[in-house]
């Protein structure tokens, strides 16, 4: 390469990098994206990719389920990313009403076991002696985020309860509904080998997770490196990165507004669906809803790459982890890896070729 | 098990398309090595040697065994075979339980039931296992086709019949619908081939493979077929060695009357002049053995003999000598003759007075044509009588040379009690001790193409006072040296003998290998060399063929070059598809493709400058994938344009950039653009120059000159 083509290839980068930082309000979505991940990549380590998507299933509005071994990093992962979500103090007056800031946390975690009521995770009517009257006492699912920890270990009963939460937004106590935070972002987990004694969540309410993410143990390097910044992490020398609770509705809001979803895009998911539904291989396929909730997680996944628009790369990175826990494997196929590329080849075929068209 | 059956569905069309193919070129090569029951063996042990190896290869035993081991199975299976055929065809009682002939086809079936049986198992087990082995496999069909094609060239060209015939009457070259076969067969293999590998790549392969076979149509019609320099393992003369006047074998063995291809055509003669021979068949003389040399008779090297002779080709007219006499009983006929093989000297009916060079109407299909004139004898036997013996202008020297005959007195003892019995009123004629002798070879000598005698010191010797089996040369050279003994001057004619009846009223006469022949000549003053030729009543040979009435048509007119020739082929291409039209328009559409290919490829080159902005992302983008593709990189089915940016970066680190800008307007924001005209072509350029300093150089030569390389840019 002669020099001058350099000279032109660099002028050419700048040139595409003032086009994008022109983009203002997308650039600002995508700092908060970034300040996000990078808050949480101070506490976790070696889990780059799973932090990625959580912070995608967060700004998309979804829920992840994390399967996992114990002492993986899972509390670490959702308590950093509920710290690094901050309540902006002048933002009460806005959207203050639903939501007095004294009984919306940044993050809590519910330990799921067999007694546990759906009291214990909404939370309960208290007589007030004082007041000679009922008032609720908010439970642990009022926060930005909430660690589910174990979720396959409770009963049915409070699984609903909790799924109602996850859906609506909402939870219902003595026919009273309480809204909860805009923000609020389930991380459940369960483990994926110790099954005895649990309640293993139907298909249905998998659904309600966006994502759901198997974690494998990290690598040599990233180990010796949490041993490593152990103390420093404990004793947190580092300054703390965080986003205010506002700024990340309106990173959501602005993704939303600015990334688009081309015709091609949507329709390569639809024939995807469509596949998976035919595959002889598949017994159950994929509901119209898990496509829907998908579109916003192409978005955000579109934006952190710094493009204003969805391509085929984010349907590659998301589709395995939407379709993983609603696809349902006729007996004896194990391989959901194999009929995932098998449904995906032509439609995403097809989407390549229809960009010179 | 249902998953298995459903696999072995799947791969049943494509088994019993190759195994046809394959069985194809088996019966395309044993056609001229076997009989039929030969080729049936090659064809079912073909074909069943592809089933088995592609339904069992991957289950067990096959698939615990070694690539090695199987291969030395198959060929001891093969040694098997063949010496099971051996012993079918060399054992007495299954030849005398069955009829010989059934033993001797049984014999065949299994030797080539084996032989293909083996063989397709070696190649199918290598074409499974490893990567060369398919590319073995389509060789082998490739040389199947190429070695018969070879055979035509050499002059055979009635194999396979059915081809052979049918093209042959359309005046079609038989070789280029063989051709047309073996592209076929390869292309088809080669197809399987690389479904069976990678489906995606088919037809752009196939296009280029297509194209390859394409092109070598269209040089061997324009070039023709190069042609062998010599044939000489036909016919009885068909020697071309050398001009020295020595005889190169010994005319006794059996290999030169082997009648393995009895039927091959050797020359064609058309009959200029109305002529019917008095005996039954047509002779056409070649050459003469007249002098004895010391073992047996031998071309003249004396110059003063044989004058009636034509010794060699030559551009100009050529007289004989000599002429013949008794002209008044003679009819003069001009024939011109087209060899089909070579031969040493011209040959012509009986007797020839003069030769001249002709022009070739069919540089491919004769090797000489050229006129003889004839004086051809209408005399009958009563005309013969009476005669007096030698010519007049002979030296005492000549004469002695025609009545040498070898040291055995046996000679002169048989032809004496032979001529002992005749009439008292012929006792003195020459004629009639002549054919004393004629009829006693006639009565007693046994016909057979095996003989015993081919090393004796005397051949003849030994036939004639020994079995009297043999073939015309044992009968001639017995007839001269007796008709000699008899103080009667007499040589061996050499050429061809046609039966009158092969003619089938046509003009034109096909002389085939089987015609070959040698004959006594007895030389009377007044009317020249008479042929006296010995038939023997018994014969151990079936010598009749098919006189191939079509094919002797056919290369006639083709000779005779005259306007009938063209009626006849267009009578016959009239009812049927008009070849070299359809060639011509398969050229014109080949031509229109390559500018077309051309066409679209530069027009997508040059439209990115000259459109608007709107499109630029599209076609800029095109373009340089266009680029890319030349050079062997293009993006894989069902592989993310951004991956394929990746992969390519190595080679053009630009192309992410183009990527991400095309991807922008394409998934994004149509309306938005984000790069001025200038940026894009300043982007095209630049990738364009990082492929041209990064691909190799063999795969730029090769971007330069594919005309459908954009096809695979997508």
């Amino acid at each position: 390469m002669t020099p001058d083509s350099i000279a032109e290839v660099s002028e050419l980068d700048q040139a595409s990098d003032t086009q994008d930082i022109s983009n203002n309000d997308l650039d600002v979505a995508i700092s908060v994206l970034h300040k996000l991940i990078n808050a949480v990549k101070q506490q976790v380590l070696g889990r780059d990719d799973v932090i990625e998507l959580t912070v995608i299933a967060l700004m998309a509005d979804g829920h992840v389920l994390l399967e996992d071994f114990p002492g993986s990093g899972k509390t670490t992962l959702a308590k950093a990313l509920g710290e690094a979500i901050v309540d902006s103090e002048h933002s009460t007056e806005a959207e203050g009403q639903n939501k007095p800031a004294d009984y919306i946390r940044p993050f809590r975690r519910i330990q799921f076991t067999p007694d546990l009521l759906p009291s214990d995770v909404t939370g309960v009517p208290v007589f007030d002696s004082n007041s000679n009257d009922f008032h609720f006492r908010h439970g642990p699912l009022f926060a930005h985020v909430v660690l589910a920890d174990e979720i396959n270990r409770t009963s049915p009963k409070v699984q609903s309860a909790m799924l109602e939460a996850m859906g609506e937004k909402q939870v219902t106590v003595d026919n009273v509904t309480y809204k909860l935070d805009d923000l609020f972002f389930v991380i459940a987990t369960q483990n994926p080998l110790d099954l005895v004694g649990t309640y293993p969540l139907p298909t249905p309410q998998l659904d309600r997770f966006l994502f759901k993410i198997t974690m494998d143990h990290i690598d040599r390097e990233s180990e010796l490196d949490v041993l490593e910044s152990y103390k420093e992490r404990r004793d947190q020398v580092q300054q703390k990165i965080t986003v205010s609770r506002d700024e990340v509705v309106s990173a959501r809001q602005q993704i939303d507004d600015t990334v688009v979803i081309s015709l091609a895009v949507k329709t390569a998911l639809v024939d995807i669906s469509r596949n998976l539904r035919e595959d002889e291989r598949v017994l159950q396929g994929n509901s119209t809803r898990s496509m829907v909730l998908m579109l916003p997680a192409l978005q955000v996944a579109a934006a952190l790459r710094g493009r204003n628009y969805v391509s085929a790369e984010d349907i590659e990175l998301l589709l395995p982890r939407v379709l993983g826990h609603r696809v349902e494997l006729a007996p004896g196929v194990a391989a959901l890896d194999k009929v995932l590329a098998d449904a995906m080849r032509a439609p995403m075929e097809q989407l390549a070729r229809g960009t010179l068209s | 098990m249902a998953a298995d059956s459903a696999t072995s569905n799947r791969h049943f069309l494509p088994t019993s398309l190759r195994a046809a193919i394959i069985a194809g070129s088996y019966w395309v090569v044993s056609l001229s090595l076997t009989v039929l029951s030969g080729s049936i063996g090659s064809f079912i042990g073909c074909l069943f040697a592809c089933y088995f190896i592609d339904s069992s290869i991957n289950r067990s035993p096959l698939n615990k065994l070694r690539t090695f081991t199987i291969v030395t199975i198959s060929f001891c299976v093969c040694l098997l075979g063949l010496s099971l055929a051996s012993l079918t065809t060399n054992t007495q009682i299954l030849a005398d339980v069955m009829a010989p002939i059934v033993t001797f086809n049984t014999g065949e079936f299994i030797k080539w039931f084996a032989i293909a049986g083996s063989l397709t198992v070696i190649l199918r087990t290598l074409a499974q296992r490893t990567s060369v082995g398919s590319v073995l496999e389509i060789l082998f069909v490739a040389t199947a086709f190429v070695v018969t094609l070879s055979a035509h060239r050499n002059g055979m060209i009635h194999r396979p019949f059915i081809i052979g015939d049918y093209a042959l009457t359309r005046g079609i070259d038989p070789s280029n619908i063989l051709m047309i076969f073996g592209c076929g067969a390869v292309l088809s293999l080669a197809a399987l081939l690389m479904i069976e590998n990678n489906h995606r790549r088919l037809p752009y392969h196939f296009t280029i493979l297509g194209l390859l076979c394409f092109s070598l149509l269209i040089y061997v019609r324009m070039f023709g077929l190069p042609t062998p320099q010599l044939t000489d393992d036909l016919g009885l003369t068909g020697q071309e060695q050398a001009g020295n006047n020595s005889r190169r074998e010994n005319p006794f063995q059996d290999s030169a009357n082997d009648a393995s291809d009895k039927e091959a055509p050797v020359a064609v003669v058309v009959f200029r002049d109305d002529y019917e021979p008095t005996n039954g068949s047509y002779y056409f003389r070649e050459s003469a053995y007249s002098q004895f040399n010391g073992t047996m008779l031998d071309y003249t090297n004396r110059d003063d003999m044989d004058q009636d002779l034509i010794e060699r080709f030559t551009s100009a007219r050529l007289e004989t000598e000599q002429l013949p006499k008794a002209v008044d009983q003679r009819t003069a006929v001009r024939t011109t003759i087209g060899m089909l093989i070579s031969h040493r000297n011209p040959f012509g009916l009986e007797s020839p007075i003069a030769y001249e060079n002709r022009p070739n109407p069919n540089n491919l299909r004769f090797k000489r044509t050229y006129d003889t004139y004839s004086l051809a004898p209408e005399y009958d036997f009563n005309y013969l009588l009476g005669r007096e013996l030698g010519r007049e202008d002979w030296s005492q020297e000549v004469w002695d040379e025609y009545l040498t005959i070898p040291d055995d007195e046996r000679y002169t003892q048989l032809a004496e009690s032979l001529i002992a019995n005749l009439k008292p009123q012929y006792a003195d004629d020459p004629f009639a001790k002549a054919w004393a002798v004629k009829a006693y070879l006639d009565e007693n000598g046994i016909y057979s193409l095996k003989n015993e005698h081919a090393y004796e010191t005397d051949p003849a010797g030994s036939f004639l006072f020994g079995d009297l089996t043999g073939y015309c040369m044992h009968f001639s050279f017995a007839a001269t040296y007796m008709f000699r003994s008899l103080g009667i001057p007499a040589r061996v004619g050499i050429g061809y003998s046609v039966p009158a009846s092969n003619r089938a009223g046509g003009s034109s006469l096909l002389i085939q290998a089987v015609h070959g022949h040698a004959w006594p000549e007895i030389y009377f003053r007044d009317i020249g060399w008479v042929i006296v030729d010995p038939a023997p009543q018994q014969t151990l040979v079936d010598m009749t063929t098919d006189p191939q009435n079509s094919l002797q048509q056919l290369l006639g007119d083709m000779l005779r070059d005259d306007a009938s020739f063209e009626d006849f082929l267009q009578s016959q291409q009239t009812s049927f598809i008009n070849v070299p039209l359809l060639l011509n328009i398969l050229y014109f559409a080949l031509l229109a493709a390559l500018m077309a290919g051309f066409g679209t490829k530069y027009y997508r080159r040059w439209i990115p400058a000259h459109s608007n902005l709107q499109n630029q992302y599209r076609l800029s983008y095109r373009s340089v994938l266009d680029q890319l593709s030349a050079v062997g990189l293009y993006r894989k089915f069902g592989e993310s344009r951004e991956q394929f940016a990746a992969r390519v970066s190595a080679i053009a680190p630009s192309m992410e950039i183009m990527t991400s800008q095309h991807l922008a307007q394409a998934l994004g924001n149509a309306d938005e653009t984000h790069y001025s005209q200038q940026q894009w072509r300043q982007l095209r350029n630049t990738i364009v120059q990082e492929i041209q300093t990064n691909a190799e150089t063999g795969k730029k030569i090769i971007a330069t000159l594919n005309p459908f390389s954009w096809l695979l840019s997508k």
